[in-house]
């Protein structure tokens, strides 16, 4: 083995650079004001070389991770030759550098003695509000990006240190709740102030010309270590199509098609044959698309690789033009994220045949949003006021079944690490009153490694009229089992289950009055082998934690439970499991 | 009772490995004891430690245990029920839903603390405001009582929404629970943490429950055990808290939470004490043994707390974005971040063909290959004796034999060989890696604070704290290190100097424009009487209190705050709140390189804290009661990587380390620790035996 690094100054770094964009992150979390940001952390920090290359990134957000790279190379593309110490850039352009319009990408060139910058620091946020015709932007009813919201190209923040106040003035009159997005974007500040102080000690410390040495080092060490893994998969080609329901205005399934070829140490995902770009906001950007491949590649690797750009190098990614996984302008895009999600589970689809002892059954396959937004009427200095309010979050769920393991009961997406918004700051902070957060029995599909459940969640509005829009899916496309595990339950949007219980699309936007009830049941997630082969042990300890009903054990999985002693009727199971395929025990 | 009528103060510190024993005169002198831990029953290993030094007339005795911290890492806590409003009985399981390891899709929840099925819900709920939405149904509560009493229960949590708002319907609950079983160990989340945030709230409350029991028994034995052993019919008995102040074993049984990070804390009390006494007001804490690595922070003389950590989540990285590793436990803790970098841990090559020390640990047993006690990995310790680090032939004074060769081989067979580097640079390279591990936790308290640790000296002490010490300074670019007398029984001291501790927290909710100063002077003043009220029930004299006051600060909309400290502070001022909001501003602009000048400022929080100094005796400065190496100390060659290669190292003992500085390389040996001063060093003792290191 050769080694063209000096291995334990490459650790010292790699540790220096984890540190730092954890801190940047932190910077943000703690300043941030929206829930979004401090509770979800909907947010990336990453560090930059020369070049704009991706050297580090938080624990963060891995979706936002392969759009960084796109982010830096427009910024270069645009100001390349006239940057100055002391400038931020900004952006939220869906097709400059952007991924869709709540997320503002800001970046700040670090200049040490040199004319060109040494390196950058980026920070990602999603804003909780950006104007546009539906509150929080993310409602996939637009049909073009004019009516997301406001559109901010790739422009100076701060030119030379001076702050344009301009586009600060520009940001508050549009949005719905001015005060929260700029104390967001301050958070940002914060995360770049708190990235540049730490890559300016890393500078001084190591020198420009050796730490710029070890950025590309660093880079071809996780491109090494990201070979090595693909090359261990086996040679071949691997398809596999998953489905949305619809995009919000257009009834159709919608088809993800993948096809991933694995020849030697590199990997190709050819998304031909995926649905033609569709009308409603849905359609995900190219970086959006690449960032998801990534993801999911990365989580085969077992060894650790570094969070860089190195480890994209052995992946490419095929995604024709005019599609919904490559947009052309002006598609609206405000609700991509739950096609990457898509994407992900036709991309773990794909590889569970090239690798299935590592991949594990659909997770519940894309985070449902939910946003409430209106106006309260209030009383100041003798006058009346409408103040704005918005609430968005983002509901996960459940992972699928393993291959040695049940699926986890709760737990963030593979693809996507947000926190859930605890129920009592909601209720302090908005017109809403949360009524009920848990699991539902039988909703995990059944395996011999059974998937997870789903939640559901039930929002009263306090307020006196809110414009409510979802971003669900999942209602006739159900999260996939794999090797004979079934797939997890639907999920459904109900509106006052507690009176005439009106079933909802799967992407509604309407407008709900006081006392209206909206409960949201995710899906389940998918199981993993056959169900009849699962331990009757662990059935009956389902069981007995009420996550499966006796019932749902008899059906799903062939075991018995006696009502009198809470035990396995052994010889009823035994007669159930009969000639199901399963080894006796 | 025929030994000398003076009286003694015991200080009992139990760790993974051994039990330190530190015995303190009227007078000053001191007798310290090492013995291994007795897991099964720990009370048996004190004893065996203590009987060597009887008989003697002990005022009183202060502990540092892990009993808390195993009970969960080892999943043996009471059976315990919780009840909840209806439809959040999986508030506990899902949690916030966050993983720890992105991109490990083997990854496995922590297991919640009490089962689904013993999670039952009551109708009732309170709104946001403390207003009663519906009220507690009665009958049905009795129903899910006498069904939580069926399933044998050993403790009980409750934990209904909003109850920090409104706790009505909480208690409502337990007088119910008390007439139907009033032996029950109960705990309300409005009594353990009346704080928003059902999640954290709920987690703390339970661990308080599944607690309770194991905890008050284990008290109950230690107790009787010590009054048996010491033959003192009452005996006070105080417990090292993770805040770092102590609360009697009574009040320790009722709030164990307070008691989980009760070992750790004490390195960081003995630091603060020797920072007071050799005026040094800041200092980054480095406490070192053979698994892990604990850095601390000691600012203007004050030891920094953190609101919430978590517990049972196994070694954090000394990152505060892992969250979802273990259960999350509110209440004030001394800011202690762990890093998985011990004498033990294990050296591997990975697939990209890097180098890793640790996190996984040989532990004590089967311990470095150089133990030869079976250990066949190479570990930090076994390269730091191929480094020449280490004396090659036995650890401990003579008491634990070293086989050097065995070091060399498998570092050379498992490490050097697949790298391509020769030994010593490999085993300097190891050295280094595991610094920089130990690095992340000091920068988990001082960078991610805010903190540039080159403004603070370096405290390190454990039994491997001061081999890596100078390394750690220098990466960091710190420019002085202090190490203690008997390094490696420092925390024990720690007992000793701790102060009876009372910690308070009001929820102070208002804009701090609409706070009034007589207001907020008024429920200060209600704080410090209900505080000198419940430190009179645990039978304390309230003699010379030390009030310290703070308020904590926020910009409306944000989730953390930042803590002022009101001492100090003109309280009848006018225009005090306007002083606070200036100060908070610089103090945010200090932390995140802005603050919002326009932007309204809230008060969420009054915190106030009143210590009862305990008797603390100086210790005599020329204690030498801990035995030195045995064997003559010689020069040893020792490796300083590339640069400066192969050198000769003399190797003192302390004593012979005297008041001017020596240059480096030096190495000063001792029973319990070795420290390491590189070229470029130098070494001097101080006044009160420190030896203190500095950058030529």
């Amino acid at each position: 083995m050769t080694n063209r690094f000096d291995p334990i100054t490459l650790e010292l770094i790699k540790n220096a650079l984890d540190a730092l964009v954890d801190e940047m992150a932190l910077a943000l979390v703690r300043t941030a004001y929206s829930s979004n940001l401090k509770n979800s952390m909907d947010l990336s920090a990453a560090v930059c070389d020369a070049n704009g290359q991706l050297i580090a990134q938080g624990l963060t957000l891995p979706l936002h991770l392969g759009s960084v790279p796109e982010f830096t190379r427009a910024v270069i593309a645009k100001f390349g030759g006239e940057m100055r110490e002391g400038d931020i850039y900004i952006t939220n352009d869906p097709y400059e550098g952007g991924s869709h319009l709540p997320d503002m990408y800001l970046c700040k060139p670090i200049f040490l003695d040199e004319e060109s910058p040494a390196g950058f620091v980026v920070c990602i946020a999603h804003h909780t509000d950006i104007g546009g015709k539906t509150p929080g932007g993310n409602g996939c009813d637009a049909t073009e990006l004019y009516q997301e919201g406001l559109c901010i190209p790739l422009l100076k923040l701060y030119d030379a240190g001076v702050v344009n106040q301009t586009i600060f003035d520009f940001i508050a009159r549009n949005v719905r709740i001015p005060r929260q997005v700029l104390g967001d974007l301050r958070a940002e500040l914060a995360c770049l102030h708190v990235g540049e102080q730490g890559v300016r000690g890393l500078f001084g410390k190591y020198g420009v010309q050796q730490l710029s040495v070890y950025f590309t080092e660093l880079l071809n060490y996780a491109e090494r270590l990201a070979r090595a893994e693909i090359a261990a998969m086996p040679d071949g080609v691997y398809a596999f199509t998953d489905y949305l329901d619809d995009d919000g205005i257009d009834p159709d399934a919608i088809p993800i098609v993948v096809t991933i070829t694995v020849r030697g140490d590199h990997l190709t995902a050819d998304f031909t044959g995926s649905s033609a770009q569709v009308r409603g906001g849905i359609n995900c950007p190219l970086s959006f698309t690449q960032s998801t491949t990534y993801a999911c590649v990365r989580c085969l690797m077992g060894a650790d690789v570094p969070n860089n750009g190195g480890y994209f190098r052995p992946i490419t990614v095929i995604a024709p033009e005019g599609t919904i996984v490559n947009p052309l302008p002006p598609g609206p895009v405000a609700a991509r994220g739950l096609t990457g999600f898509r994407i992900a589970n036709a991309v773990f689809g794909a590889l569970a045949q090239a690798v299935p002892d590592r991949v594990p059954a659909c997770e519940i396959g894309g985070d449902t949003g939910v946003s409430i937004g209106g106006y309260e009427r209030i009383v100041q200095d003798g006058k009346t006021q409408l103040r704005g309010f918005v609430f968005l979050e983002f509901l996960y769920g459940s992972w699928g079944g393993r291959p040695t393991q049940d699926g986890i009961d709760g737990v963030a997406s593979a693809v996507v690490n947000f926190s859930n918004n605890p129920v009592e700051v909601l209720e302090a902070e908005l017109p809403l009153r949360i009524e009920r957060y848990g699991y539902l029995a039988d909703t995990g599909g059944a395996g011999m490694h059974r998937g997870g459940l789903s939640l559901v969640r039930d929002f009263r509005l306090l307020a006196e009229e809110a414009t409510l829009q979802i971003r669900a899916d999942r209602t006739k496309y159900m999260p996939y089992g794999l090797h004979g595990g079934k797939a997890g339950a639907p999920s459904r949007n109900i509106l006052n289950p507690d009176r005439e219980a009106r079933e909802l699309p799967p992407k509604p936007t309407l407008t709900i009055q006081r006392g209206d009830l909206f409960r949201h049941i995710a899906a389940g997630a998918g199981g993993w082998g056959n169900p009849f082969a699962r331990d009757a042990e662990a059935v009956l300890a389902d069981v007995l934690e009420e996550k499966v009903t006796p019932a749902h054990a008899r059906d799903a999985y062939g075991v018995v439970i006696d009502a009198q002693t809470w035990g396995i009727d052994t010889a009823a199971t035994q007669r159930l499991r009969e000639g199901k395929g399963i080894p006796t025990k | 009772m025929n030994s000398t009528q003076e009286t003694h103060r015991l200080g009992i510190d139990i760790g993974g490995t051994f039990t330190d024993i530190v015995l303190i005169g009227s007078d000053g002198t001191v007798t310290t004891q090492k013995v291994p831990s007795t897991p099964d029953n720990y009370a048996r290993g004190i004893v065996s430690g203590l009987e060597p030094l009887l008989p003697r007339q002990i005022a009183e005795v202060m502990h540092g245990t892990t009993v808390a911290t195993n009970t969960i890492l080892e999943r043996k806590g009471a059976l315990t029920g919780l009840i909840t409003t209806e439809g959040f009985r999986d508030v506990l399981e899902i949690g916030r839903l966050r993983y720890p390891r992105l991109y490990d899709l083997t990854w496995e929840k922590p297991p919640p603390l009490v089962p689904r099925r013993l999670r039952r819900e009551v109708p009732e709920r309170i709104g946001a405001n403390g207003e009663v939405v519906r009220p507690l149904d009665v009958e049905a509560a009795r129903k899910v009582i006498r069904w939580l009493l069926a399933q044998e229960i050993q403790s009980l949590a409750i934990c209904l929404i909003n109850a920090y708002a409104n706790p009505a319907h909480e208690r409502q609950l337990s007088e119910l629970v008390r007439e139907l079983a009033p032996k029950l160990p109960v705990s309300l989340s409005c009594d353990v943490l009346p704080e928003i945030k059902e999640y954290e709230r709920t987690s703390t409350t339970v661990i308080n429950a599944t607690l309770q029991p194991i905890v008050s028994q284990y008290l109950r034995t230690l107790s009787e055990k010590l009054v048996d052993t010491l033959d003192s019919p009452r005996l006070p008995l105080y417990i090292m808290q993770s805040n770092g102040g102590v609360m009697s074993a009574a009040a320790a049984a009722d709030r164990p939470i307070h008691i989980i990070e009760s070992g750790p804390a004490a390195g960081v009390i003995a630091s603060l004490t020797l920072a007071d006494r050799t005026g040094i007001p800041n200092v980054l804490t480095l406490d070192m043994g053979g698994t892990t690595a604990k850095a601390s922070l000691i600012e203007d003389g004050r030891v920094m707390r953190s609101p919430e950590y978590q517990v049972g989540g196994g070694v954090t990285a000394g990152t505060r974005l892992s969250r979802g590793g273990g259960y999350p436990l509110r209440v004030p803790a001394i800011d202690i971040a762990e890093v998985g970098a011990g004498g033990g841990s294990i050296v591997r090559v990975d697939k990209g063909g890097a180098l890793r020390v640790g996190p996984q640990s040989a532990g004590a047993a089967p311990g470095p290959a150089c133990y030869a006690l079976g250990g066949e990995e190479p570990t930090l310790t076994d390269a730091n004796l191929v480094l020449g680090y280490l004396n090659p032939n036995y650890l401990a004074g003579g008491t634990l034999p070293l086989n050097a060769d065995k070091a060399h081989q498998v570092l050379h067979d498992k490490i050097a060989a697949p790298i391509n580097l020769n030994l010593p640079d490999a085993a300097h390279g190891i050295h280094r890696i595991a610094v920089a591990n130990m690095a992340r936790a000091a920068r988990a308290v001082s960078l991610e604070r805010g903190r540039d640790p080159r403004e603070f000296v370096l405290f390190a002490f454990g039994g491997d704290g001061p081999l890596h010490a100078t390394e750690l300074a220098q990466s960091l670019g710190m420019k002085r290190i202090l190490i203690p007398p008997s390094p490696g029984l420092f925390s024990a001291f720690g007992l000793l100097f701790a102060d009876i501790a009372h910690h308070s927290l009001q929820t102070y909710k208002r804009s701090l424009t609409e706070t009034n100063v007589d207001d907020l002077t008024e429920v200060l003043h209600r704080m410090e009487v209900a505080a000198q009220a419940e430190l009179a029930g645990e039978g304390r004299r309230y003699v010379n209190p030390v009030l310290q006051r703070a308020v904590d600060l926020r910009y409306v909309g944000q989730s953390s705050e930042l803590t002022l400290s009101l001492d100090n502070v003109d309280m009848s001022d006018a225009a005090l709140s306007r002083r606070l909001g200036e100060r908070f501003a610089a103090e945010h602009e200090r932390t995140y390189g802005h603050s919002a000048p326009d932007d309204p400022i809230e008060v969420v929080n009054l915190r106030l804290t009143v210590l009862i100094p305990t008797s603390k005796s100086e210790i005599s400065n020329s204690q030498d009661s801990v035995p030195i190496a045995q064997a003559p100390l010689q020069n040893r060659r020792c490796y300083f990587g590339a640069e400066a290669g192969w050198l000769d190292v003399p190797i003192l003992s302390r004593n012979a380390l005297g008041g001017k500085p020596q240059k480096g390389p030096l190495i000063v040996e001792e029973y319990d620790t070795t420290i390491l001063v590189p070229p470029h060093y130098t070494a001097a003792r101080d006044e009160w035996g420190n030896v203190v290191i500095e950058t030529r």
